[in-house]
């Protein structure tokens, strides 16, 4: 193997296997991703198969899969929302809709600030 | 190898914990990624974000081509609350030219900390000017090297030009308890800003 860290040879506008669009929108940075123990398909490109391998055993953000996969976050995004599509994978938002923030502020709720306050002061 | 992940990935207990980013704030090797690393309980990591259209001559920035680069963002996790809140600290750097990244970066977060150096006061304003522009709400933390100068409070307050109701406490970024008490300051910040939007 070289020396050194390698970069990705697939270009990244390949990775999704042409998809230049989200289908799914709603996936954010913070959205955690599961398999759901599916194999990949044919229409699944390489870069669908390392993200599903990469949370087969449990749950990551899209934040953190691009980390780990070495890929920008929108094209994470862009897998992801196939996958979510197609049944491999299970999304769930960063916030339940108690806690998200209201849409015309899009301010963190009172009660969540709250929360991580108590929460770093009992570290 | 760029077909393996980089390095062992740490799951998520579970997926229906609450997941909230506080962004740490500020210009290149002000400490963003030691405070992170710090305070991170997994190893940190980075992306790397495709911007077009920014200016190609600078630190923290590789160079692709005459109109992309891509800019680094360093990342990491800490678990509050029995596992009830996830919080994510990203490292997002301060210069303007980034301010389309900066906005995505800037989108729902709780607020930000930014780091100053007494050395490169000035470094640190350009990031200041973006948050405020932001709206997000945000605290300072001076990371202290053994050869700063010591300014007093209100020098510094004066000096940065920040509002009196901004904490600004003085961190040491490798230190953890150093920098869980700059955290804490945002987050009892944060609280006060709130109101009584509940």
């Amino acid at each position: 193997m070289s020396p050194g860290p390698a970069r990705r040879l697939v270009p990244s506008y390949l990775a999704t296997g042409g998809v230049s669009a989200p289908e799914h929108s709603a996936l954010e940075e913070l959205t955690a991703l599961t398999g759901t123990g599916r194999s990949a398909l044919p229409h699944h490109t390489p870069a669908h198969q390392r993200l599903l391998d990469l949370v087969s055993d449990g749950g990551l953000t899209v934040m953190e899969i691009a980390g780990y996969l070495r890929l920008p976050v929108g094209v994470v995004k862009m897998l992801a929302a196939q996958l979510v599509s197609d049944g491999h994978l299970r999304a769930a938002a960063p916030l339940p809709d108690a806690l998200a923030p209201r849409t015309n502020a899009g301010r963190p709720s009172r009660a969540l600030l709250e929360e991580v306050m108590h929460g770093l002061l009992a570290l | 190898m760029g077909s393996s992940p980089s390095s062992t990935p740490v799951y998520l207990p579970n997926t229906n914990q609450q997941r909230v980013k506080i962004l740490v704030a500020g210009p290149f090797g002000i400490g963003k990624t030691t405070m992170i690393q710090t305070l991170s309980e997994i190893p940190s990591l980075h992306t790397e974000e495709v911007m077009t259209d920014a200016a190609a001559d600078i630190d923290e920035l590789s160079v692709t081509d005459k109109k992309t680069t891509t800019v680094a963002i360093d990342f990491g996790r800490l678990t509050i609350s029995q596992g009830r809140i996830v919080l994510y600290l990203f490292g997002t750097p301060g210069q303007r030219r980034f301010k389309p990244l900066w906005s995505d970066y800037a989108r729902g977060a709780l607020g930000a900390l930014v780091i100053v150096d007494t050395r490169r006061l000035a470094d640190s304003f350009e990031v200041m000017d973006l948050i405020e522009e932001s709206g997000l709400d945000y605290a300072v933390a001076v990371n202290q090297f053994p050869d700063s100068p010591a300014y007093d409070a209100e020098t510094l307050r004066l000096k940065l030009d920040i509002e009196d109701h901004t904490p600004l406490v003085i961190c040491d970024a490798r230190d953890w308890d150093s920098s869980l008490n700059a955290l804490r300051a945002l987050a009892a910040h944060l609280v006060s800003r709130s109101g009584g939007s509940r």
